[in-house]
């Protein structure tokens, strides 16, 4: 017993510190008003309450939730597209291997800088190419309007994250038995059925843990935005996460029981978010093979 | 015998060690901690390290240990460490971070600097509820700068006030902008502030000190005929195409080489900070050598309350930790940068204007004649002393962010929206 203990102990003193003492102390600061040398207010659910008539808060709920729910589609439909043409070992399949991963391999900043760029109103790289074809009224400000910023914004998520589900992908193909795909093509199944119901069904449990990890990456979304357009314009990009810093760090007040609401209840919406997604995509019948 | 009186010997002599070391660590650790924004202004870093080297000098037993940040993570980490009780004694701050004073966190500075020394309108910046609590080591005007050669190419003469009407000035914009030219470069891509600039330069005008001032703090309605006459004024600049296509996304530094390299620009109402980036070598981001600086006034606008008024705003400054151990250690340090000698010395190391009262005629150098024509124009201005988003807080102070800073500059909303959207924030 003593020996259990002095195993445990370390791991469940860094657990119980860095993750179970913050889950409470943001639940207990979001019912209260925290502020430095005064004790902390109890304000009941008042926060919750403020939070619910906070059109900010929604706004950014609903972007958010536009975010979480197309890029993962998107990512995973461009990501199976790759790796089955790496699959197909198409002609340079290890060079572009390489290139469609490389993206994820840098950090947000770097990608915020370099998307910004291509988004230059003036030079950038797309209102460029839109205008050597002869389309210079589809030039614009894609960062400033609100109506493409958060488009522009999923684009750039799609981009930096579809090389990492394509590895995945990839991988989970090389591990398919090839009994059942030569049984497949034996009895003449052409490529599309044998993609749709052969290999995506075999990959599914795959498909699944990469959309949950998109989800929820996304829900969190916070240093993109912050880097290319900080919630504008006119709050077009803002996000939960952005949202959380601004109220807690950028409306000049010390509170942090209105940020900390926020956070509680958004971690909830996530968490009912990954276990729907994980009964919608419950396999019903185990495959035989 | 002999042995133990050794051993006696010894454990005296190192006790007397013991006491004498720790008397000396004593006096010299009594230790001034500050943490400080600029980690990457070379200027600003070495006036404040000067100035602690020379205190430390003139104070034996006392050292000044300075911790440099990013703006954005000193905030963050001072909000954390304050409220854990584990601030450094003297800290960055603007006196728009009222926050620190509404929570007891500053050490009140009334009795422990030499006022005389700093600007009125400096000193009035760092007053709250009857306390006075920085010393505004940074401070900055909104310019209008523009190209002289650019001007006089367009066929356009400035008055002898410095200053067109209104009329006169879109029509300035105008024809710059059909001759191919952005008439202001102006850039929102990482400030909350500077697109802001054109349109609260034209109420402060409009209203004058005491009812812009009621505006800003939610005391006067959007709606005032005098608020609604001021934005038209901006809009048509705006539906004039003043501002660059790129304004959303320019960045600061960015649209500092819009004017003066590339494209180029007639004008950049900017902050007067302008000579921090631009009086570098070219290869640095600075303007050419040869490139012709003008100074010229915020426009008049009609039936302006007060067109002599600008907006002055008092930036990086240093507070005291109420709960530092040594508070009046602190205040006396930053005693010694509040002096003359040293105002003069950050406006030649520096480029930029400081609250500490300085005289501009000393100074020498390359830079010489523009900061004598920065206090020319200055001269018979009334400054109202913070920009709108340093007087809002909360909901008021994001909405005008987003609308009056970005928005409505890039041509996104009407005049009645932005009147709708200020008057619901308030």
């Amino acid at each position: 017993m003593g020996a259990i203990v002095s195993f445990l102990l370390p791991a469940l003193t860094i657990y119980a510190a860095f993750t179970a003492y913050p889950v409470v102390r943001t639940l207990y600061n979001s019912l209260h008003q925290v502020r430095p040398a005064r004790s902390d207010a109890y304000v009941g659910l008042g926060h919750y309450i403020g939070l619910w008539g906070d059109e900010f808060f929604w706004k950014a709920v609903a972007n958010t939730l536009t975010w979480a729910a197309t890029a993962p589609i998107l990512e995973q439909a461009l990501a199976i597209l790759l790796a089955l043409a790496l699959y197909a070992r198409i002609p340079g399949a290890r060079f572009f291997r390489i290139v469609w991963f490389t993206p994820v391999l840098m950090s947000f900043v770097v990608v915020g800088i370099i998307w910004m760029w291509i988004f230059n109103y003036d030079w950038g790289v797309a209102n460029s190419l839109l205008r050597g074809v002869g389309l210079d009224g589809w030039a614009r400000s894609w960062l400033g309007d609100p109506r493409t910023a958060l488009p522009a914004l999923i684009f750039v998520t799609t981009w930096m994250w579809t090389g990492f589900n394509m590895v995945v992908l990839l991988a989970a193909l090389h591990s398919l038995p090839s009994e059942v795909l030569e049984a497949a093509e034996l009895d003449n199944c052409s490529w599309m059925k044998k993609l749709w119901f052969v290999i995506i069904p075999l990959i599914r449990p795959t498909i699944l843990n990469l959309v949950v990890l998109s989800f929820v990456g996304k829900m969190k979304v916070f240093d993109l935005v912050w880097i290319m357009t900080k919630g504008g314009p006119l709050w077009s990009t803002e996000t939960v996460s952005t949202y959380v810093y601004k109220r807690a760090f950028e409306w000049n007040t010390f509170d942090l029981g209105y940020p900390c609401a926020i956070a509680s209840v958004w971690f909830f919406i996530v968490l009912a978010g990954v276990l729907l997604l994980s009964v919608l995509f419950r396999q019903r019948g185990k495959l035989e093979y | 015998m002999q042995r133990a009186a050794m051993l006696g010997k010894c454990i005296v002599f190192a006790a007397i060690a013991v006491i004498g070391f720790t008397a000396a660590t004593a006096q010299a650790q009594t230790v001034l901690t500050l943490w400080s924004h600029w980690a990457d202004h070379d200027s600003k870093r070495a006036f404040v390290e000067g100035a602690a080297r020379a205190f430390e000098k003139a104070n034996a037993g006392v050292s000044v240990k300075v911790s440099w940040y990013e703006k954005q993570a000193l905030h963050a980490a001072l909000k954390t460490a304050l409220l854990a009780g584990q601030g450094p004694d003297i800290f960055y701050a603007e006196p728009n971070q009222t926050e620190y004073v509404e929570n007891n966190l500053l050490y009140d500075l009334s009795k422990a600097l030499n006022w005389n020394n700093i600007e009125p309108w400096a000193k009035l910046g760092w007053t709250y509820k009857g306390g006075v609590y920085g010393l505004p080591l940074e401070a900055w005007t909104v310019e209008m700068y523009y190209n002289k050669k650019m001007l006089s190419d367009l066929g356009f003469k400035l008055p002898a006030s410095m200053q067109f009407t209104q009329a006169e000035f879109l029509d300035v914009v105008k024809k710059a902008r059909a001759s191919g030219i952005t008439p202001i470069s102006l850039g929102v891509g990482d400030r909350d502030f500077p697109g802001a600039f054109l349109t609260h330069e034209a109420l402060l005008k409009k209203l004058g000190y005491d009812d812009y001032d009621k505006l800003l703090r939610g005391a006067l309605s959007w709606s005032d005929p005098r608020v609604r006459e001021a934005l038209v004024f901006v809009k048509q600049l705006i539906d004039a195409q003043a501002l660059p296509s790129s304004f959303s996304t320019l960045k600061l530094g960015e649209s500092h080489f819009y004017f003066h390299t590339k494209p180029g620009s007639l004008m950049f109402l900017m902050g007067s900070f302008y000579p921090s980036r631009a009086f570098n070598p070219p290869d640095k981001g600075g303007q050419p050598p040869d490139f012709q600086l003008g100074l010229m006034h915020y426009p008049a606008v009609d039936k302006g309350a007060c067109n002599n008024c600008k907006t002055i705003t008092i930036g990086g400054s240093y507070v005291v930790n109420a709960a530092s151990k040594n508070p009046e250690l602190a205040g006396k340090f930053l005693n010694s940068m509040a002096t003359p000698a040293m105002g003069n010395r950050w406006l030649e190391d520096v480029l930029v204007q400081t609250g500490i009262k300085a005289d501009p005629s000393k100074i020498t150098g390359p830079y010489a004649g523009y900061f004598r024509d920065l206090a020319q124009i200055n001269d018979a201005c009334k400054f109202y002393p913070e920009r709108p988003v340093g007087v809002m807080t909360g909901k008021a102070k994001e909405v005008f962010a987003q609308v009056v800073n970005n928005a409505f500059p890039a041509g996104l909303l009407t005049v009645d929206q932005v009147i709708e959207k200020m008057n619901a924030a308030k």
